[in-house]
């Protein structure tokens, strides 16, 4: 099918703002939002999009599609131009925009530092966990770090959200020295916990749902 | 300039890895093309091989590897691999990683392909994203310094011994001089050297290229895995834990094939073997619409696929529009691993002084003529902390090498040059994305899964000739940031520089074994060919000359599944 791409462009050094330009291109619908980009990226090498695994696992191109934040090869052509032909490409809001669709992630990888986001290893693990425990983890170790649910939960006390999804999961590790502290640490209330628990679904890729069980915790703290 | 005792360059497992190798005190930073959790280590899905049970055993480990290997694999490099597995996978709990346990608690472990006992420790089916995270974790916790979109142009060699790298920043376009007193290049396979392969975008070789150019020996670069399950037409990676998990493949005509191919493995044969099989009912007619065979797990269950494999099915539904645990997945084989890479010793010491290689970039070699499932990832976190700890204790030791002014201006001179340029007129560009379109399609047709001579020598023939036509484009360069026209003239230049020595190594090597199949050659020729092939640069052209393989405990016998 014959797609239009309404793709956000913008050199800060050089332009007074972003704008929009128009790149048609033609894309099979069962294919992603990304493979039609890259032909738009044929038509015009300068247009600048990060991008790597095209599997949804390395969290790069994530962007604004048709004004809502996900990733791009995980978005198919035809779910994207439902009710029409055209499809709107921006950066994702809440980070510095740098060129086109690329954003400063700086402030994203900075942020997982405010919330000790590696395992302090208690002193008596005997190396066992129990199973259902281990697999509760998986859900949260899904987080790829690309940035999308910023837009949605802004910020908490002491952390970003993908610091705060970091931190819920080391806190539920019985591994984990600082365990239910580090709700503490980060000051998350249970409100704000709750708008974890209601919000992180709406837009997270990974489909990475927090559990009530922590606002549970939260409360009792 | 920027200086660090110790340059890692890759974030990915053994990038990570050996950056957390190295000793406190020693200076040691992280380069990398994409931010490191970025790196495809991610989008590794089935698990780390190592031998956890009494049942099982190092030697059990070892021999599977080495017949995996067809044979080619260093049987020394082999035992370090197995025997660090234990002890790199309780590491890894350590930091954090939740492997998937068994009801008793303990870690559980799956049958990948090849493997004489279910020994891949795993986390669900993204065992690969789990790990690189955790290490990702350390690294914030050490505060490595981490340089992210910032490509490796080349090394610094002074009188034989690397000084440091150049490289470019890619947000801010800009040259950097980083002197260093070891490089350790842990920068990935070159996937994206062939159309079909499961690889990210950013796979294209760079660290073998550029390691190559300055005069490392690489070997057994023919040696190219080609994953049996991916999908049909986007070749996205379906897990061998599909089939670790009991999935079945199928045939037009619903028959379970690899009976006919492997009767005692079946579906969980070595990826070769598995690849071959599927090509062959595809060529001989027992494919779907000629192109596809079926993967089946629809038998397992919805929990059991909910569970042990979400992803597979994520990718399953949302790339080919089948949920699989009611319907069979369409599969192709596609390219998915180099065997080959730059060589180095047991510590991930290459030929050139100051210049170190692990994981997939690295040839050890652990794997020989095929990789096992599972295997990579342990060696990339084996290797990775090995590369790490020798090149701490050489800088440690070492004093700064010499770094002349000649040989760094000598280095900057094209770059700065391009970098003034403005861009030229974009048709040009169009003739890199022909070339690169064009290598792909060559790569995957005539130098892939089925090999001829007389498809070798045109291989080679027209890769000349693209190289040619390379060589005549302009580079889109110029002070822009974020300029992804540059990197791709920087990736094709790589790409095409490795299919070359890919495609005369499989034309020079007259036999099949492992991953190397010569139609024109069937058999294993241990007589003329039971050495590595080695390959260094001189005079611009590659010079192809033989390594030993270490047989140490398994002598060569027949390989069957």
């Amino acid at each position: 099918m014959r797609v239009t791409l309404e793709i956000c462009r913008f050199t800060p050094e050089r332009d007074p703002g972003p704008r929009f330009e128009a790149f048609t291109v033609s894309v099979n619908g069962t294919r992603t939002v990304l493979d039609a980009l890259l032909s738009a990226w044929q038509q015009d090498p300068g247009l600048s999009f990060r991008r790597s695994c095209r599997s949804a696992i390395c969290g790069s191109c994530a962007m604004l599609i048709n004004g809502r934040p996900a990733l791009a090869c995980q978005t198919l052509v035809r779910n994207a131009v439902s009710g029409g032909n055209s499809v709107t490409l921006e950066p994702l809001p809440h980070f510095r925009p740098l060129k086109d669709l690329v954003v400063d992630l700086e402030p994203l990888f900075e942020s997982l530092k405010a919330v000790v986001p590696w395992l302090v290893l208690r002193g008596d693990y005997d190396g066992r966990m129990d199973p259902e425990t281990a697999a509760k983890l998986e859900e949260s170790a899904a987080c790829i770090l690309c940035g999308i649910c910023r837009g949605d939960l802004g910020e908490t006390a002491k952390g970003k959200p993908e610091g705060v999804v970091k931190a819920l999961r080391l806190a539920q590790d019985p591994r984990d020295a600082l365990g239910e502290h580090r709700l503490r640490l980060l000051e998350l209330s249970p409100e704000v916990l709750k708008l974890f628990v209601d919000r992180l679904p709406r837009h997270c890729p990974k489909g990475i749902k927090i559990s009530e069980d922590i606002v549970q915790a939260a409360r009792k703290l | 300039m920027i200086t660090h005792e110790v340059l890692v360059v890759g974030g990915g497992l053994a990038g990570l890895m050996a950056a957390l190798a190295v000793e406190d005190g020693v200076d040691v930073a992280v380069l990398s093309k994409i931010y490191p959790t970025r790196s495809h280590s991610g989008a590794a899905q089935g698990g780390f091989n190592a031998v956890l049970s009494q049942e099982d055993s190092i030697d059990a480990h070892i021999f599977d590897t080495v017949k995996g290997s067809d044979y080619l694999g260093d049987q020394d490099a082999i035992e370090v691999l197995c025997s660090d597995g234990p002890s790199v996978i309780r590491e890894l709990e350590k930091m954090g990683v939740p492997w998937t346990r068994r009801a008793d608690g303990r870690i559980a472990q799956r049958s990948l392909g090849g493997a004489g006992f279910p020994r891949a420790c795993f986390v669900a089916d993204f065992s690969g994203h789990v790990v690189l995270h955790a290490l990702y974790e350390h690294i914030l916790k050490r505060g490595v310094k981490i340089y992210p979109e910032w490509h490796l142009l080349e090394l610094l060699v002074e009188e034989g011994q690397v000084a440091g790298a150049l490289a470019y920043d890619l947000a801010n376009a800009r040259l950097e001089i980083f002197r260093s007193k070891q490089v350790v290049l842990a920068t990935g396979g070159y996937g994206r050297a062939f159309s079909k392969t499961t690889n990210a975008h950013a796979n294209t070789g760079d660290g073998m290229a550029v390691a190559y150019r300055a005069g490392a020996v690489l070997s057994d670069m023919e040696f190219v895995q080609f994953h049996p399950t991916t999908l049909y037409g986007t070749n996205v990676l379906i897990s061998e834990a599909a089939r670790g998990e009991g999935g079945h493949l199928r045939n037009n005509t619903g028959e379970r094939f690899m009976a006919r191919y492997a009767p005692e493995k079946m579906e969980l044969a070595p990826r070769d073997v598995v690849a071959r099989a599927i090509f062959n009912e595809i060529r001989e007619g027992r494919g779907f619409e000629d192109h596809s065979v079926q993967l089946d797990l629809t038998h397992l269950g919805e929990a059991l696929v909910a569970k042990r494999l979400p992803q597979v099915r994520d990718l399953a539904i949302r790339y080919a529009g089948v949920d699989p645990a009611t319907v069979p997945i369409p599969i192709e084989p596609a390219q998915h691993y180099s065997m080959g890479g730059v060589r180095t010793d047991l510590w991930g010491l290459t030929t050139l002084p100051g210049l170190l290689a692990a994981g997939e970039t690295a040839n050890v070699s652990v794997h020989g003529a095929n990789r096992l499932g599972g295997n990579s990832l342990l060696e990339t976190v084996v290797f990775g902390r090995r590369a790490g700890k020798k090149a701490a204790e050489s800088a440690r030791n070492a004093p700064w090498p010499a770094l002349s002014r000649e040989t760094v201006s000598r280095s900057l001179e094209p770059w700065t040059s391009l970098l003034s340029t403005p861009p030229p007129a974009s048709s040009k560009q169009d003739d890199l994305f022909a070339v690169r379109r064009e290598m792909a399609t060559l790569m995957t047709n005539q130098v892939g899964v089925f090999r001829t001579g007389v498809e070798l020598e045109d291989a080679v023939e027209k890769l000349r000739q693209l190289k040619e036509r390379y060589e005549s484009i302009s580079p889109r360069g110029g002070i822009q940031p974020f300029n992804y026209a540059l990197m791709d003239y920087l990736e094709v230049g790589h790409l095409l520089e490795l299919s070359t020595l890919i495609a005369r190594g499989a034309l020079a090597r007259t036999e099949s074994r492992g991953a190397h199949f010569r139609v024109d050659y069937p058999r294993r020729d241990d007589e003329n060919w039971l050495h590595h092939t080695f390959v260094r640069r001189k005079d611009a052209e590659p010079e192809f000359f033989r390594g030993p393989v270490a047989v140490t405990r398994h002598e060569p016998q027949k390989r069957g599944y």
